[in-house]
């Protein structure tokens, strides 16, 4: 196990390095000057010339630009946007917790609904609740996400009028900048009118993770209820039924366990597809979040932007990749227990 | 009293719009006490028969016997509820692949705990608990694993098959069962292992009196301590009767073919015999011959064979043929 996780670690690096060189070359690849890109100053002068070329090393060779580069990332230099020439770093800093919040909790709610719908799907397999569960998710997997999300604003927002469709929290409420998760900023901090700001909060939260979560719901619901009618038809649930068992311990005691392992996993590589539509979700919903920041840094050609938002996304999903990778064999005693080196 | 009698069981594979009879009215009886050999090539359905009679088959199959009795009551007229209960009370099962049936992800303690009735069991909740983990270790014992306690803290995986094997055995006598069903316990072991194997069954039959079914493809196995045998040939039941009359008087043809096939009976039997293996092999589902499913190779084949044949009874000795050998002649 330890040898595995050990490997799983370089893996990591491996990406992260392939994906640093990736962010760097985007600089001499983006049209314009490398120093414009990689320092974010659009108009140089003569003074700045110098004091840049020094610091991004342009007149040496490739590989120390690189190392100088990777010396800025870690010290939290990412340039400045060409937009707003504010510091990338500080930029993204400030706004992906709002993306991994609407992600998580998206991501919770639909384990929370998708793993017992489809539990409830594989054990009531071919009757009346496994079909009306099975053919509601073929509706949810088929929705694309914009249409479902201005017929959700549309209905909820417009025609009752019951939640908010934009931002985050009501302009009038003041939350400091913390954590940057709101719902956690606003319990920490002591404002007036503490669980009204938290109300509102959660009522703007309310439909971006509807929309949000609908996609991987329905993967979950199709995907749980796939894995517990395999183990279903093995033999050690047979086995184990023949020992007199009822069928909810069956389910309870032997189902579960080996039909959630792959579920893991399956959670992990659905996150980078739930970023994906993170990020649409965000710009119809004006969340403001790293996705929505992203995508107008792309329409307004903001090179360091881009490059910052993409280093940030992209390590975020490799490291929740693995993570629930190294998860998954730990969780497995088949694997965890095994002699190292064999898989 | 007959524990278990079983008439003109019929299994069907259904694909489609047809259905494929892959069991084909197949009569089986088992006395108290009494040790039965059901022998085979593998696919000739001696799976489909145990899963059957234990009724563990999927929707995709469908089971139908004129009689299917337990101790004298029928087991399809019963409540889902009543049957379950008297199937993991009274018959307990070894599947063919052990380590497939122990469930990967928990120790081999817990899933042999659970496997302990509790009416067996008194006292408080702590008591119980003892006397589970006392039991377990017990039964380690019975089935001849002597390292209890690294056993018992194992995942399967970390197990040879023979052990998984063992287990599975201990965990079938767990709640005493009146009939046990053990699908080819032996054939993926090694020899020393499979006589401790066959060892134990043979134990548990003679001390305990429990009635065995054993499911196999050789014949070696069964010769020497099985009361009475059933041959079966692509899902019909050729051959049954006592071991003696099977060893020694084959009426069938193919029952002949299995003998002689075997190297120590093939010796004493050679003069009597023309045939030591039967051409080809055993034909897929898909394409079953009509009549005598043995017809394409059969030695003694004729036109008559193309209807199934009925079972022929003399004393307790049945089989299944138009031609069966004869054997009065021999003897004038
Ligand atoms: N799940 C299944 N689906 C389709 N055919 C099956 C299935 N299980 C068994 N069979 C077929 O049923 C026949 C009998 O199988 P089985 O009872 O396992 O044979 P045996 O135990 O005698 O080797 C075989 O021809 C096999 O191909
Ligand atoms: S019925 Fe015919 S084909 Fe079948 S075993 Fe007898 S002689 Fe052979
Ligand atoms: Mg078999």
């Amino acid at each position: 196990m330890i040898h595995y996780v050990l490997r799983r670690l370089f893996l990591l690096l491996f990406v992260l390095f392939s994906l640093s060189v990736l962010t760097f070359s985007l600089s001499f690849l983006f049209p314009g000057d490398p120093l414009n890109n990689l320092s974010g100053y659009q108009e140089i002068t003569v003074n700045q010339l110098a004091i840049l070329e020094r610091k991004y090393k342009i007149e040496s060779d490739y590989f120390t630009q690189y190392i100088a580069f990777l010396r800025r990332v870690f010290s939290g230099d990412l340039g400045i946007s060409f937009n707003s020439q504010a510091p990338v770093f500080e930029q993204v800093n400030r706004i992906f917790p709002a993306t991994v919040e609407l992600a998580v909790y998206s991501l919770l709610v639909s384990i929370i609904i998708g793993i017992p719908l489809g539990i409830i799907s594989a054990y009531y397999h071919r009757r009346l609740p496994d079909t009306v569960i099975l053919t509601t998710t073929l509706v949810g997997y088929s929705l694309p996400v914009f249409w479902w999300a201005l017929l959700i604003i549309f209905t909820f927002s417009l025609h009752f009028g019951w939640f908010p469709s934009s931002g985050r929290i009501g302009l009038v409420y003041e939350v400091p900048h913390i954590s940057g998760f709101i719902l956690v900023d606003i319990l920490r901090s002591d404002i007036i009118y503490k669980y009204e700001a938290l109300k509102n909060a959660l009522m703007h939260m309310a439909l971006p993770t509807l929309v949000l979560t609908t996609y991987p719901t329905t993967v979950l619901i199709r995907y749980t209820r796939g894995s517990m009618l395999n183990v279903l038809e093995t033999n050690y649930i047979k086995t184990a039924r023949a020992k007199g068992l009822s069928p909810f311990q069956v389910l309870l005691h032997h189902g579960l366990r080996n039909a959630l392992l792959p579920v893991i996993r399956l959670i992990g590589l659905q996150f980078s597809s739930l970023i994906t539509l993170a990020m649409i979700t965000e710009v119809i919903f004006s969340w403001p979040g790293v996705g929505r920041w992203l995508i107008e840094s792309i329409y307004q050609r903001d090179y360091p932007a881009i490059q910052g938002g993409l280093l940030a996304i992209a390590t975020f999903v490799i490291i929740v990749t693995i993570t629930s990778d190294i998860l998954y064999k730990w969780f497995n005693p088949v694997s965890r227990t095994q002699v190292d080196g064999k898989f | 009293m007959l524990l278990l009698d079983i008439r003109n069981l019929t299994i069907e594979l259904r694909s489609g719009g047809n259905s494929i009879k892959a069991v084909e009215r197949v009569n089986l009886s088992i006395k108290e006490g009494e040790v039965h050999g059901l022998v085979g090539e593998s696919g000739s359905g001696k799976s489909l028969i145990a899963k059957a009679i234990v009724g563990v088959l999927n929707q995709r199959w469908k089971v139908t016997a004129d009689r299917m009795h337990w101790r004298g009551q029928d087991l399809f007229r019963l409540s889902r509820k009543k049957r379950r209960q008297i199937l993991s009370n009274e018959i307990a099962m070894i599947y063919q692949e052990p380590s497939r049936c122990l469930d990967p992800t928990s120790t081999i303690l817990e899933q042999l705990l659970e496997s302990i009735p509790s009416d067996q069991l008194d006292g408080n909740l702590w008591d119980r608990k003892k006397q589970r983990q006392a039991r377990a270790v017990a039964l380690l014992h019975k089935v001849g694993i002597k390292d209890h306690d690294q056993c018992l803290q194992s995942y399967p995986h970390q197990l040879s098959e023979g052990y998984c094997q063992k287990i599975m055995i201990a965990m079938a006598v767990a709640k005493k069962p009146d009939l046990l069903i053990a699908d080819e316990p032996t054939t993926a072991l090694e020899s020393t292992t499979r006589a401790q194997i066959l060892r134990v069954l043979k134990g548990l039959n003679q001390l305990k009196n429990t009635s065995i079914l054993l499911i196999s493809h050789d014949l070696e196995t069964l010769s020497d301590w099985t009361h009475t045998v059933s041959v079966l040939y692509c899902g019909q039941m050729v051959e049954s009767g006592s071991t003696e009359q099977i060893f020694n008087r084959p009426h069938h043809p193919y029952t002949q073919a299995l003998i002689n096939s075997v190297p120590d009976f093939h010796m004493e039997l050679a003069h009597k015999s023309r045939l030591f293996a039967l051409e080809g092999s055993i034909p897929t589902l898909q394409h079953l011959p009509i009549g005598c499913r043995l017809g394409p190779r059969c030695p003694y084949a004729q036109r008559e064979c193309v209807k199934t044949p009925t079972a022929h009874k003399d004393h307790n000795h049945s089989y299944s043929c138009h031609y069966p050998i004869d054997y009065s002649q021999e003897q004038r």
